[in-house]
């Protein structure tokens, strides 16, 4: 029984934060709100860190290291508001680890663990609601394979990454699965979108009847456990990364009123600050006590997994939604301003609080989850 | 990160569990359950605490030389899980094996630990904390119930308020004045007082359940031995924190924690039959799903936290302020889990105990009044939130 880290995995999680305290700062972020969005130094150097290798297995190149050992690093990243298609490709390599035939796997993970290949989840659409049985992108068959036509919307840096996987419907009533595309296919548009968050990209996808051989589908068949599997991990990365939002937001409000003087003294004197300080340490340790569990459960796979994990992304939403708010009104005037920085974690937060189901959404999972547990008992 | 038990610790368990089965009443939970009269309730409790000790389970992870078993903290905490998913009755002694024990573990003298751990163990000495005066709550430290020294002997004169479980006390440990003079942390003693001393009264109060736990103690002229006092002369501040922190620590919580996820199941059980018109029940409610699903994640994560925080201690990591952080969390979280439960009952929700359309015979409702101390008693939310500013953040004073 022991619900922490090792030594190990608080010294990788040190290195990568002094590597990101030097190398990305909100001021460089800012010379990024506009083109691509993509920084191929930074991308290296997050590979050289070995951070893109973590989830590739040791005998395709990587360092075969699980959730829990990421979960230290993708708080970090949402600390540090590191851009996609970093945490995406994580994501996505995990699902090819567990999930791809031997020759999908052999093609892509030496190249992931390289940080030579960029991958990104496509799952929503406009039409559905957060849930994946909801989804309207469909495979039909064609050919010795299939034809993919739908549309997906923030899919995450499509303009930049190698790889799409998009999670479709194969055939009128059959199950879901995943297919791999190249998202410079015959077929396939993107379009970018305006975003809440100007630090990050994402675009609209359609796919008109795209063609695609049956090695193209992930696992070689329609596989609803990956399907499960990858919208689990996009709301437990996206818990963490609030998480690590949410921390630094409210370690600026601390700094801030700690030094800021009205009526003779620092303001974070007056027990009315204090006590919301209090409040949101209980909210970000107790968020942290979830996001760590859920990542657990993504590494040990658990019955339970989407049940933990929607507890996670439930709480850790509304939590990093309280401490955002919170932490920009202590800033007064100033925490309203283009310049303070403070309003890109809040935009960041707050996208990650609706990608892969939003708080609501994630508690009728559980309540769902809870009185199919008390029948089964 | 490992969530799991040694074999060893499972093992056990199931000796824990099937203690418990066996020495548990015939029909427990059933047919056979707690006395309705207060009195007697609280007598049965201390039976079952004596019971306890005799089948070798009390203070398992106290050091041997006490009356302990110097089990693991782990071992510790699978006991009092097994207690109380067993739902069998809590103690009467709380105090004396929660409060007293680690207090004089850490600042008592040898003889001090021998003479009193056992006898807390063996349930034959109860214990109270006065701490607590009428002008001194939240402002613990100007406390004014005096200590003056007569030859041997301290002269204790004064009033406790909000001392739990004094009628039933043998023993009270208590913070006593013993230099005015000096700044009002720095003239503070701790001592243990025999509650048959003559001079001290104690009149019981009724709190707003119904029932009379807490009571007002009077300090006539009370003789109290000098060997008594516990650590330094005017150095009871120190010791009164060690104190306060273990009141509000991991191990309290992880027990309480079974108590009110078993108090939300009960309440998803009943919404389940509750009508809501003639046609749905309260389950059907998307409203109220939302609120019983935020109750279900946040009880979970109270047990996580304490997981959390167990684990800095079994790492070696002294309890510190954090723990303030615990009793913040889980005090307003369970306030959360019996104010949907009423919400829950909805038209019920005004029938009390005894009346026979009361769901659970008034058990959210008796759960709901208590649920309102959760945020006073062990320092109150505000106190809480002081520290955790002050003291994990560091905010200026
Ligand atoms: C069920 C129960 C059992 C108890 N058992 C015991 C016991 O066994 N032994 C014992 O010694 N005591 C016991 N207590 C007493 C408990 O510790 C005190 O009630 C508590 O510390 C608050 O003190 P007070 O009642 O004097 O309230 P006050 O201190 O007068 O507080 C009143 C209100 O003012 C707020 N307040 C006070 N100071 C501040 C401040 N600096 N900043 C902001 N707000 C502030 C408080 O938070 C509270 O809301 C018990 C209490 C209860 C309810």
């Amino acid at each position: 029984m022991n619900f922490d880290f090792s030594e190990e995995q608080f010294a990788f999680r040190d290195s990568v934060r002094q590597y990101l305290d030097d190398r990305w700062s909100v001021a460089q972020l800012r010379t990024h709100l506009t083109g691509d969005g993509f920084d191929r130094e930074l991308w290296e150097g997050v590979s050289a860190l070995g951070i893109l290798a973590m989830m590739v297995p040791e005998e395709h190149g990587g360092l075969g290291l699980g959730y829990v050992d990421l979960a230290l690093i993708l708080e970090e990243c949402g600390r540090h508001l590191v851009p996609g298609p970093a945490v995406d490709t994580i994501i996505a390599t995990d699902i090819i680890s567990r999930h791809g035939t031997p020759e999908q796997q052999a093609a892509l993970l030496p190249a992931i663990a390289e940080g030579g290949l960029k991958i990104a989840a496509a799952v929503a659409e406009i039409e559905g609601g957060f849930r994946p049985e909801d989804t309207t992108t469909i495979a039909r068959p064609s050919g010795n394979g299939w034809a993919l036509s739908g549309r997906k919307i923030l899919v995450p840096y499509a303009e930049s990454v190698d790889q799409l996987l998009v999670v479709a419907r194969f055939g009128d009533d059959g199950p879901l699965g995943l297919v791999l595309v190249d998202p410079d296919w015959a077929g396939i548009t993107r379009r970018h979108h305006q975003l809440l968050d100007p630090a990050s990209r994402a675009h609209e996808v359609t796919f008109s009847e795209v063609e695609l051989g049956g090695d193209h589908v992930l696992g070689g068949q329609p596989l609803e456990t990956a399907v499960a599997r990858l919208v689990d991990a996009g709301a437990a990365s996206a818990s963490l990364q609030m998480t690590g939002a949410a921390g630094k937001v409210l370690d600026l409000a601390v700094e801030y009123t700690g030094n800021r003087v009205q009526f003779g003294k620092p303001i974070g004197s007056f027990q009315a600050i204090k006590h919301r300080c209090a409040d949101m340490l209980v909210l970000l340790e107790t968020s942290r006590t979830a996001a760590y569990h859920a990542a657990w459960a993504l590494a040990h796979d658990p019955a339970a997994r989407r049940k933990l994990v929607s507890m996670a992304k439930a709480y850790c939403g509304d939590a990093a939604r309280s401490i955002c708010n919170e932490g920009l009104q202590l800033h007064g005037g100033i925490g309203f301003t283009w310049e303070l920085d403070i309003h890109f974690y809040l935009r960041r937060a707050k996208t990650l609080e609706y990608s892969y189901g939003d708080a609501s959404a994630h508690r009728e999972c559980v309540m769902a989850a809870t009185l199919a547990e008390m029948e089964a008992a | 990160m490992d969530f799991s038990y040694s074999p060893a610790e499972e093992a056990f368990r199931a000796q824990v569990r099937s203690w418990i089965k066996a020495n548990l009443p015939e029909g427990w939970g059933s047919t056979v359950h707690e006395p309705e009269d207060e009195h007697a309730r609280y007598m049965f409790r201390l039976d079952w605490e004596k019971k306890l000790f005799q089948g070798g389970w009390a203070g398992l992870a106290w050091p041997k030389k006490y009356g302990g078993r110097g089990a693991t903290l782990v071992e510790q905490a699978i006991l009092a899980e097994e207690l109380a998913r067993a739902e069998a009755p809590e103690g009467l002694n709380i105090i004396g094996r929660n409060l007293t024990a680690p207090t004089l573990i850490h600042h008592g003298t040898e003889e001090q630990r021998r003479r009193y751990l056992p006898k807390i163990l063996s349930g034959e000495e109860v214990w109270c904390q006065g701490f607590s005066e009428p002008n001194a709550g939240s402002d613990l430290a100007s406390i004014r119930t005096s200590a003056v020294r007569d030859g041997d002997h301290f002269v204790v004169n004064g009033q406790k308020t909000w001392t739990s479980f004094a009628q039933y006390s043998h023993w009270c440990f208590m913070l006593v004045r013993t230099d005015p003079e000096a700044p009002k942390h720095k003239g503070i003693s701790f001592l243990l007082v025999d509650m048959s001393t003559p001079g001290i009264t104690v009149r019981p109060l009724r709190q707003i359940s119904g029932e009379s736990e807490f009571n007002e103690t009077f300090f006539d002229d009370a003789r109290v031995p000098v060997e008594n006092l516990v650590g330094g002369l005017n150095e009871g501040w120190k010791i009164a924190m060690t104190t306060l922190t273990y009141e509000r620590g991991p191990e309290d919580a992880l027990a309480r924690q079974i108590r009110f996820k078993r108090d939300l199941m009960r309440l998803i059980v009943a919404a389940k039959t509750i009508p809501r018109g003639p046609k749905a029940t309260a389950i059907d409610d998307p409203v109220l799903r939302q609120k019983l699903a935020r109750s279900v994640i946040e009880v979970e994560l109270m047990r996580l936290n304490c997981l959390r925080s167990f684990s800095k201690q079994l790492q070696g990591k002294p309890l510190g302020p954090e723990s303030s952080f615990q009793k913040l969390y889980w005090s307003h979280m369970a306030q959360g889990i019996y104010e949907t439960a009423m919400e829950t009952l909805g038209p019920t929700a005004p029938l009390a105990a005894g009346d026979p359309l009361a769901p659970g015979d008034g058990l959210f409702q008796t759960g709901f009044l208590q649920s309102r101390a959760f945020t006073i008693y062990s320092g109150t939310s505000e106190i809480q939130r002081n520290i955790i500013s002050e003291r994990v953040l560091g905010m200026p004073r």
